[in-house]
């Protein structure tokens, strides 16, 4: 195999950033994902008593 | 040839079969995108709109993406485990079998049978082929990983051995039907179930090929062509592993307002804005990798291809969350802002990230350079401008359509008919084939620029006099 190419892992990588995490990143990561639990127990008929059939009956009464 | 030697010739044949199913593919897609301006181009009973759309969408994305990402996947893999490929008489088996798949598909896709279910087209004896060739590609690629000679695994065999599962596990679901003939079935799911098996599938057919798989191939070949090592390591780690978790909730977010219960669509609608988060995990990885030397944007033609790729992968998974959103869905559902969508996907990120793979590879497996990089460039912009052409037109046509079906006079009836929002559309669908003309012209700049360098390169004579006259 001497003639075939090989991948040199290391050099996939840069060194002194390979664990960083940007914050903004971070924040947007977990924000999201706070925004789901809140969105869900929002939507969820069975949590919230909002449904799609009172969204739109509601909305023919304006 | 001995035992040890990479398997090339495989790799290269699947980018070829790839290409030419590409041709058919993209010439299928101008031709729907003509039909739906000018009826003259409805040819019954084979070439009418109803059966060209699926072979426009099949072939593409069977027939040239998931070829692509086949050589693609043999030629990465290979080279990331240190060892050939543990059975290459299978991987070759594979390019026969896909390519005899593809044609059988478009035979009966031509023919008018299919399953009628969006990307699971295809005719259950299709699809039990399918599965087969599956099986022997996963076999390969897992086996290869098995035994590979490097401990660390990095994040594109992730993505691959992830593209494989997901592939697998949706395509036969979705696939199970009950055969009535030889090319006539019924989906095993009946109703609301077999709409939301569906769209579970036909959701992550999306994810897995045309996003894990193609980020499979960026994460590869954007530090092997341009020399600029990933950003970071933990980051593509973190948003391979929450993406692979979020993709499988978010498909009935393709059946919002439909009789789908709400909780699920409201769980879909969640997990689709979450995805926001991976898709930009890579997003902020790939941009910080190439800012890390902007220079390389002026001395590697590729970094460009690499660059606007993510930024519209970028642009598409934002796009696409919010289009998720009940109050967006709404007005954007069933118009043409979807294809539009779609479109800035396939067109600005998958394309781009395949051209480029190619572009890389070719030369490399013949063991010369590109043909031109003047042709690469061109070819660059005009597919962007195609693709930017397309989709912008797509998205003003969509809004338009949508602002128009909902629009009711004071006493409360409409006030458009439906035809009158189909002749308001018709300047942007003609625009629309303008930006598809200009993109395939771009892909046959591409196509004439990798055949001239597979001639150069089996014609040694030739090419020492053409460097010669350059040097000259």
């Amino acid at each position: 195999m001497a003639n075939e190419e090989i991948d040199n892992i290391e050099k996939f990588e840069a060194k002194e950033t390979s664990k960083k995490l940007p914050r903004g990143w971070l924040i947007l990561f977990i924000g999201l994902i706070v925004w789901g639990v809140y969105y869900i127990a929002a939507y969820t008929p069975a949590i919230s008593g909002w449904s799609q059939e009172k969204a739109y009956e509601e909305s023919l009464k304006k | 040839m001995n035992d040890y030697q990479y398997d090339n010739q495989t790799v290269k044949l699947f980018i070829f079969s790839s290409i030419v199913w590409g041709v058919i593919g993209i010439l299928a897609g101008v031709w729907v995108s003509i039909q739906m301006w000018n009826p003259a181009f409805q040819i019954p009973p084979y070439f009418t709109f109803g059966r060209l759309r699926v072979v426009h969408t099949n072939i593409l994305a069977f027939g040239l993406v998931l070829g692509t990402l086949m050589g693609m996947f043999y030629y990465i893999v290979m080279r990331l485990c240190k060892i050939p490929l543990i059975f290459p008489k299978l991987a070759r088996l594979t390019l026969y079998l896909f390519n005899i798949g593809i044609f059988l598909g478009l035979v009966t896709l031509l023919s008018g049978k299919t399953q009628a279910l969006e990307y699971a087209e295809f005719e259950w004896p299709i699809d039990i082929a399918v599965v087969i060739l599956w099986v022997i590609f996963a076999t390969v690629i897992f086996g290869t990983i098995i035994k590979r000679k490097e401990q660390q695994m990095y994040i594109s065999l992730w993505f691959m051995i992830a593209t494989i599962i997901v592939i697998a596990v949706i395509y036969v679901v979705n696939n199970l039907s009950i055969p009535v003939g030889l090319l006539k079935s019924y989906h095993l799911f009946a109703g609301l179930n077999s709409a939301n098996v569906q769209w579970w599938y036909g959701h992550n057919a999306v994810g897995a090929e045309l996003t894990m798989a193609v980020l499979a191939l960026f994460y590869y070949f954007l530090p092997k062509s341009t020399g600029l090592p990933i950003y970071s390591h933990r980051l593509s780690i973190v948003a391979f592993w929450s993406l692979v978790f979020a993709y499988m909730w978010t498909g009935a977010h393709h059946l919002i307002y439909s009789p789908i219960p709400d909780w699920i669509q409201t769980t879909a609608i969640a997990f689709t804005l979450f995805l926001i988060a991976p898709s930009w995990g890579s997003v902020v990885n790939g941009y910080y990798t190439i800012s890390s030397d902007w220079s390389k944007m002026r001395t590697n033609y590729l970094t460009k291809f690499f660059l606007l790729a993510i930024v519209f992968y970028g642009l598409q998974t934002l796009q696409g969350p919010i289009q998720g959103l009940r109050t967006v869905n709404q007005l954007i559902k069933y118009t043409d802002w979807v294809p539009g969508h779609v479109h800035m996907g396939v067109m600005g990120w998958d394309a781009l990230v395949l051209v480029a793979a190619i572009y890389y590879v070719i030369p490399k497996l013949y063991r010369t350079e590109i043909y031109s990089i003047k042709i690469a460039n061109t070819h660059f912009w005009l597919v962007v401008i195609g693709q930017l052409i397309f989709s912008i037109t797509m998205w003003v046509a969509g809004i338009q359509q949508g602002v128009m079906w909902q629009a009711t006079s004071p006493d409360g009836s409409l006030m458009y008919t439906f035809s009158e929002s189909v002749s308001a559309s018709i300047p942007f669908w003609k625009m629309r084939t303008l930006g598809g003309i200009i993109f395939t012209v771009g892909m046959l700049f591409f196509i004439y620029n990798i055949y001239m360098t597979v001639r150069k390169a089996k014609k040694p004579a030739t090419v020492s006099l053409e460097i010669q006259e350059v040097k000259a």
